[in-house]
């Protein structure tokens, strides 16, 4: 075993390890900006630095290769002395608007400067001026508050494959900004707020709908009903200081009711919906011949990336909306119906671990008469907002469930929140669909996990299935490419816009690392091992929907309904 | 056949005003257009429109503000959707989406600069009803 010195303590070395890896392992801390977990170093932030015994000035330890018998030093003065004038530095043209900041008090750049004890401003340097960008539905910049760490643009291009936002001229006029310098609105971003979760100021922050919410909660004229996703209730509590990976479904439903929504439901309910119209949808796409292989098309983001990217595939994708929208519709018809409420007085809030919902809402596809079918979108970030300004901490509270009709959901729709779920939940229903029979053992390990790109053969009653799963767009390209080069082996592919699914969404707690990505994943997995509905087909609440309502799955409701076309669409529009 | 709707534009920035114009012209309403707050006035005076469509900082940093009001005290049926392109540099920190903004702005809708044209539609239609 080949070993490094750190700080007189020995550290094994790994094949093809840096210096700032084996000390991670070793458990000793070094600070970072521009280092990115997983993707390959930048070295540009040098917050990184250590002092390496033989090696003149000092050495960025994300981006130099560890060795057999280095002497690394993590904490010598000059080590120490060198971090700090970079935060003196980078503070030299940042805004002093903390209290008023969207990042107070969970800010990268602030929390740098109480570590290296910064207590006064050393360089007074001139103030970027760049007006904010607000432009967009989902994300707001303010690139007066950008440090130019370049994770956006990096995470934008090598996560996501998309390069919406870029560096602009260089040296002291550099900003990072979008093609032409239009606003976000008309770029080719697809919103999905990865860049928003890598942001280390308030530079990039979701567009924040939590005053309006109130303001409708305050308005008694009118009915206001919430939805909220699988992956919120195993991501919130982190809000709250409650371990990753902690599921309070019930209490941030009784939270819900507190905080004054009228009814609370559970877009788990839909997700199952959603696996009924779907499966059915593949199956009529295979039997009776249609275009193959068919995409998911519950994530907005992705939905965007394809119109713009790949709109030769677009007959590909599933017509079903998503989970959230086909929510909203049957709010805004059955139950506006049944409970004798004009469609225009409800106001329809979901609660999403997306960004991209946000503007999925506002998509014109998505409402009937003028009216919207989802009113206002929250991330997760903003409910933990919401429930601290009206003084409601769900970790106080009795757990309580959804309302009815649309509070049932199988654990299947629940795995919806991690990627692979949705084609784990469409498989247990597709197994039954075609056989009359159940599946032995519902678990599909191999759909599960946080690899980007998982693939399954699968033969069900005669038919020879090949499934795909990727998470994050980079990834979905990959194989669009191969689809587009002529690869045939696949009739099924799960899309999912952020890596690992909607637990690592653009609108989750910020500070997450892959660990409490992980640990949310495995909430899910628990949540699905320990329920007593494990699939979509027998949610009694979706059965009665169909007997009431709906008819049959691809009848003619759910096709105005429950179904659209999406169209292509120019890169500046 | 329904009668063709009237849509007054009104924008400082020739390239913009054209821009809306089209998007709007190639929906089938007739357009308006005029290139500033006094134009916008006048214009006022002489047509009703359907909706109106106006710029936000023109002439004057409020020029949007004031068309909006005469708009709503001349013809109070009249829609109007206000156009903004926030600038702080100009130190006017005014965000529309704020509530306290939204309860004194008399628009209807607020849209941020730059729209798409989908969206813009989308607000026309739905304020026309069409």
């Amino acid at each position: 075993m080949s070993t490094l010195e750190a700080n007189g303590q020995q550290l094994e070395v790994r094949k093809g390890d840096t210096i700032l890896q084996t000390l991670k392992r070793g458990g000793i801390h070094v600070p970072t900006i521009c280092h990115m977990e997983g993707l390959l170093p930048s070295g540009t932030c040098r917050m990184c630095v250590v002092e390496v015994e033989g090696m003149g000035g000092l050495i960025p330890s994300c981006s130099y290769p560890a060795a057999e018998g280095m002497k690394v030093r993590t904490s010598t003065p000059t080590v120490l002395k060198t971090r700090k004038a970079i935060v003196e530095l980078l503070l030299s043209n940042h805004p002093d608007d903390c209290l008023y900041c969207a990042r107070n008090g969970n800010c990268d750049l602030a929390n740098l400067a109480k570590e290296h004890g910064v207590r006064q401003r050393v360089f007074r340097g001139e103030r970027k001026r760049k007006e904010k960008d607000i432009s967009s539905p989902a994300i707001v910049r303010d690139p007066e508050k950008c440090i130019l760490c370049g994770k956006c643009v990096r995470v934008c291009e090598e996560v996501q494959g998309v390069s919406a936002i870029d560096f602009i001229n260089r040296g002291s006029k550099a900003f990072v900004g979008t093609a032409y310098d239009e606003g976000m609105n008309v770029s080719c971003c697809i919103n999905c707020g990865q860049c928003i979760l890598v942001c280390p100021t308030a530079a990039l922050t979701e567009k924040n709908y939590v005053a309006e919410v109130m303001r409708v909660l305050a308005d008694p004229g009118k009915t206001v009903v919430v939805q909220h996703a699988p992956a919120v209730s195993v991501s919130i509590a982190e809000e709250f200081g409650i371990k990753p990976g902690t599921d309070i479904d019930g209490q941030m439903v009784a939270a819900l009711r507190q905080v004054g929504f009228d009814k609370v439901f559970d877009t788990s309910f839909t997700a199952d919906l959603t696996i009924m119209e779907e499966g059915s949808e593949l199956i009529k796409r295979i039997t009776e011949g249609g275009a193959l292989p068919m995409f998911t098309s519950c994530s907005p983001g992705w939905i965007k990336f394809v119109e713009q990217f790949y709109p030769e595939l677009l007959p590909n994708v599933s017509t079903c909306k998503s989970p959230q929208q086909m929510m909203g519709a049957i709010i805004k018809s059955f139950y506006a119906k049944r409970a004798g409420i004009e469609p225009r007085d409800i106001v329809s809030v979901s609660i999403m671990p997306c960004t991209a919902k946000k503007f999925e809402c506002s998509r014109p596809e998505m409402g009937r008469d003028y009216v919207p079918d989802v009113d206002y979108v929250l991330t997760t970030r903003e409910l933990a907002e919401l429930f601290r300004i009206v003084g409601v901490n769900p970790a106080f509270l009795e757990p309580e469930g959804a309302d009815s009709p649309f509070g049932e959901r199988s654990s299947a729709g629940k795995l919806f929140g991690a990627s692979g779920g949705v084609m784990e939940a469409a498989l247990r229903s597709a197994v039954f669909l075609l056989t009359g029979e159940e599946m032995k053992d519902y678990k599909i390990q191999d759909l599960r996990g946080m690899k980007g790109c998982k693939e399954l053969r699968v033969q069900v009653a005669g038919l020879d299935l090949g499934a795909a799963v990727v998470s994050s767009l980079g990834q979905a390209r990959k194989l669009m490419e191969e689809i587009k080069g002529g690869r045939k082996d696949l009739q099924f592919i799960e899309v999912m816009t952020c890596p690992g699914g909607c637990i690592n969404g653009g609108g989750q707690p910020l500070g997450a690392n892959m660990e409490s990505v992980k640990a949310r994943m495995a909430a899910l997995y628990t949540i699905d091992r320990e329920d007593h509905l494990r699939v979509s087909h027998k949610n009694a609440e979706v059965q009665r929907l169909y007997q009431e309502f709906l008819g049959a799955p691809l009848g003619h409701l759910s096709h105005e309904l429950l179904h659209t076309h999406y169209h292509q669409r120019e890169v500046m529009q | 056949m329904q009668e063709q709707k009237k849509i007054l534009v009104v924008d400082d920035d020739i390239d913009m005003l054209e821009q809306v114009a089209i998007i709007l012209k190639g929906e089938g309403y007739q357009v308006i257009q005029a290139q500033g707050q006094k134009e916008g006035e006048e214009a006022l005076l002489t047509t009703i429109p359907d909706l109106a469509v106006l710029d936000l900082m023109m002439e004057h940093m409020d020029s949007g503000f004031v068309l909006c009001h005469h708009v709503k005290r001349l013809y109070p049926d009249t829609p109007v959707i206000l156009l903004t392109a926030v600038k702080s540099a100009t130190g006017m920190d005014f965000n529309p989406q704020s509530s306290d903004a939204a309860s004194w702005v008399k628009a209807d809708v607020l849209l941020d600069k730059p729209v798409r044209p989908e969206q813009l539609k989308q607000e026309v239609r739905r304020l026309l009803k069409v």
